[in-house]
C-alpha cells in the first residue's frame, strides 16, 4: 500500500501509460510498413495528439485537488492511468495511389523515429525514478 | 511488442517471394517455350494483410503469384517472327529496386523494435 502510493505520487503511472502506448503504436507502424504494397490498405495510426490531452487532463486532475471542489481532494482514480486508452485512427494525408493504398514511407519512418524517442523518454524518465526511490528506500534501512 | 516483429518479419518473407518472382522473370527474358509450349509469361506477386494462414493476425502476405496477361514482344529473327515472353527488363529493375527498399525499411522497423523491448527491458535489470 506504501509503495503503492508512493508510485502514484510520482509520474510513473502516467509513464507506464505512455509506454504502452508508444508500443502500441510500434505495432501499427510496423504493420503500416509491411503492407506498403499491399493493394487496397489503409494505413492505421494512434492519436497521439488525443492521448496526450487525455493524460495532460489526467495529470492535472491528481495534482489540483480544486478540479473536485465538493470533496476538496483529487478526483476518484485520478492516479490510475489504466483506463486511458489510445484512439485508433485512419490517416488520410498523402496520396491515396492507384492500388488504394495511401502509403508514405517518408512519414511512418518519421512517425516510427519520434515514437522510438518518446518510448526512450519514458524508459529514462521511469529508471530515474526508480533509481531515486532505490536510493531512498536503501538509506532508509541503512 | 513481440507481435511488431512477426509483422515485420513476415514483410521480409513476403518481399523475398517478391524478388524471387522478379529474379525468375529475369532469368527467363528470353525463355521462347515455357512448360506449356509458349513463350514464358511474367509473373507478379500479389500482397494481402494478414499473416499467412491466418489473415486477422496483422502482417502482410503473398496471396497469390499471377501471370501477366500482357502481350509478348514480337522480335524479327531472319525474316521470321518470334515471340518473346512479355517482360521489361527496366519494369523488372525498377520493381527489384523497390522491394529492395521495401526489405531494407523493415529490417530498419526490426531493429527499432527491438532497441525498444531492450530499453524496455532495462528497467528491471
Amino acid at each position: 500500500m506504501f509503495i503503492q502510493r508512493m508510485l502514484n505520487q510520482t509520474g510513473a503511472p502516467a509513464l507506464e501509460r505512455l509506454l504502452s502506448f508508444t508500443e502500441a503504436r510500434q505495432g501499427l507502424i510496423a504493420d503500416d510498413i509491411a503492407n506498403v504494397d499491399s493493394q487496397n490498405y489503409r494505413q492505421k495510426d494512434l492519436s497521439v495528439e488525443r492521448f496526450q490531452q487525455m493524460l495532460r487532463q489526467r495529470v492535472d486532475a491528481a495534482h489540483n485537488p480544486a478540479h473536485n471542489p465538493s470533496t476538496g481532494s483529487s478526483p476518484a482514480g485520478a492516479d490510475d492511468f489504466s483506463d486511458i486508452d489510445a484512439e485508433l485512427e485512419y490517416p488520410t494525408r498523402g496520396i491515396l495511389f492507384h492500388d488504394g493504398n495511401n502509403r508514405s514511407m517518408e512519414q511512418l519512418m518519421s512517425d516510427q523515429a519520434k515514437n522510438a524517442l518518446m518510448h526512450q523518454v519514458a524508459v529514462e524518465l521511469l529508471r530515474k525514478q526508480y533509481q531515486s526511490m532505490q536510493a531512498a528506500l536503501q538509506d532508509k534501512v541503512g | 511488442m513481440f507481435d511488431s516483429l512477426d509483422i515485420s518479419a513476415s514483410a521480409l518473407q513476403a518481399q523475398r517471394t517478391r524478388l524471387d518472382t522478379i529474379a525468375t522473370n529475369i532469368a527467363n527474358m528470353n525463355t521462347t517455350q515455357g512448360l506449356d509450349g509458349n513463350p514464358y509469361r511474367r509473373r507478379y506477386a500479389v500482397f494481402a494483410q494478414g499473416q499467412e494462414g491466418d489473415s486477422s493476425r496483422p502482417g502482410v502476405h503473398v496471396s497469390k503469384i499471377e501471370k501477366d496477361q500482357g502481350a509478348f514482344r514480337v522480335v524479327d529473327r531472319d525474316g521470321k517472327k518470334v515471340l518473346y515472353p512479355n517482360i521489361d527488363l527496366s519494369q523488372e529493375f525498377v520493381d527489384a529496386l523497390e522491394c529492395s527498399r521495401a526489405y531494407e525499411a523493415n529490417v530498419t522497423t526490426m531493429e527499432v523494435t527491438k532497441a525498444m523491448i531492450n530499453a524496455s527491458l532495462r528497467l528491471v535489470a
